[in-house]
């Protein structure tokens, strides 16, 4: 072979897939003849492997609500209040779309309805829905880790950033399945299903359980929401924000389900009475 | 005007990357959170120069970098701190079966290279930029990124134990040598 001897700065640009075609070829072809060479370019390689693996897991930390909170900050001084506030209850208009004004239950502490958790509400409550439709179906993989295991509610606290707190249903007739954890836009959440208590000798074979999922998120905004209730198709979701509390930090809930609503409500009573915040 | 609500989106969406950019320079995750809000502070009073048909990563990544050197500037004079002091291995949990004492070292490592070089390969490798794009963000030629990159990362196997030597050389035996 008579090319010359590629320099550090080929094999590495080889390495990133910078080089023409030509000069790759010539790489390649002196790294097969050159082991050693070889090697330490396998050695850089791995090097940058071992770079990503240790910063990666940032991507997955829940993103600090100050950061969100400054792309939602208006420009200072440019608009008067007034403007972003009506800005933000127009997208709370465009993204709750149809949403059921009559689903406003009650409210929680003081709530603005123009409220930036709010007006971002509609994207994630979206994506409760889509993850209650994907996961619900599932019959041998519903949850990532099962309700038996203790450690459930530590690592999704853990990694929501926020307490997730494993609801006892079972008077409502619904016990936990398990949980898995979910990519939000900013962050990831949680979901828990549950699935309904079928009575001892009941022909549970033919029909499929009736589950119901709790989505939980750290919410982009810690401004308490009030309790809604959205129709999707057959899928009914209530969805709040609670605020931040002494012991805990605030939380996205959104519970979604294919039941009557005076069913589903009845399970979202019984969470909001469970929720970590309350004594 | 102020930003539009279609921008801020795509800022939320860079969030994630921007954070693991920041904390790759500085380690400390409090102090990588600064540098991304100044980074968004400063990508949102000026949006209006950002072009769409542009990656927003690439741009708000050079706009973070512009921010880290401007922080620097100002700070010239304070001692820089030891980068594995300020890294919180809890902080940034790694990926299970990987090795901490390994990325500790790493860390150390990346820390101990020039600030010159350790930009150029943490843009090419971590952030996957091409060299075009890493050009752009540091404001160099490309050459000068590609020699930068190598550079970097002749330097970081020398830190990390291997001397990275054997440049051109014939290969000794042919042996291969540790393999990492």
């Amino acid at each position: 072979m008579n090319t010359p001897a590629p320099d550090d700065t080929l094999l590495s640009a080889w390495i990133d897939g910078e080089l023409p075609p030509e000069r790759r070829a010539e790489v390649e072809a002196w790294l097969r003849e050159h082991p050693d060479d070889a090697a330490r370019v396998r050695a850089w390689s791995a090097d940058a492997r071992s770079l990503r693996s240790a910063l990666d897991p940032v991507l997955d930390e829940a993103v600090p609500t100050a950061l969100t909170q400054t792309v939602w900050r208006k420009a200072p001084a440019v608009l008067p209040d007034f403007a972003w506030r009506r800005w933000a209850a127009a997208l709370a208009l465009f993204v709750l779309g149809g949403a059921v004004g009559a689903g406003l239950m009650w409210r929680v502490q003081g709530n603005s309805a123009a409220s930036p958790a709010l007006a971002s509400s509609g994207g994630w409550v979206q994506r409760a829905a889509v993850a209650h439709s994907v996961y619900v179906p599932e019959v041998r993989h519903p949850v990532e880790v099962k309700a038996q295991e203790e450690h459930l509610s530590r690592w999704l606290t853990r990694r929501l950033d926020v307490p997730v707190k494993l609801f006892d249903l079972r008077e409502q007739g619904f016990e936990l399945v398990g949980g898995r954890l979910l990519p939000d836009a900013s962050g990831p959440s949680a979901q828990l299903m549950y699935q309904a208590i079928t009575p001892p000798g009941a022909a549970s074979a033919a029909a499929k359980p009736e589950r119901v999922t709790v989505y939980l998120r750290k919410p982009d905004d810690a401004t308490p929401a009030a309790f809604r209730y959205e129709q999707q198709g057959e899928l009914g979701l209530f969805y709040w924000v609670e605020g931040k509390s002494a012991n805990s930090g605030p939380t996205g809930y959104a519970l979604v389900g294919a039941l009557p609503r005076d069913k589903l409500l009845a399970l979202a009573e019984a969470i909001y009475r469970q929720e970590p915040s309350r004594p | 005007m102020d930003a539009p609500t279609a921008f801020r989106q795509q800022l939320l969406g860079v969030i994630p990357r921007l954070r693991r950019y920041a904390r790759s320079l500085v380690f400390d995750m409090h102090a990588a959170d600064d540098l991304v809000q100044t980074a968004l502070e400063r990508a949102l009073a000026h949006w209006h120069q950002f072009d769409q048909r542009r990656d927003i990563l690439v741009w708000t990544i050079s706009i973070a970098h512009n921010a880290y050197m401007d922080d620097r500037r100002r700070h010239a004079r304070a001692s820089l701190v030891e980068p594995s002091d300020g890294f919180d291995p809890d902080a940034s949990q790694p990926a299970a079966g990987t090795d901490i004492g390994l990325q500790l070292d790493l860390v150390k490592a990346l820390g101990r290279l020039s600030l010159e070089q350790r930009e150029a390969l943490l843009l090419v490798t971590l952030e996957q930029l091409s060299y075009a794009e890493c050009a752009e963000v540091l404001r160099i030629p490309i050459g000068t990124v590609m020699s930068r990159v190598s550079r970097a990362r002749i330097a970081l196997r020398a830190l990390l134990g291997d001397d990275g030597d054997g440049k051109g050389a014939m290969p000794p035996q042919g042996t291969l040598r540790r393999v990492v």
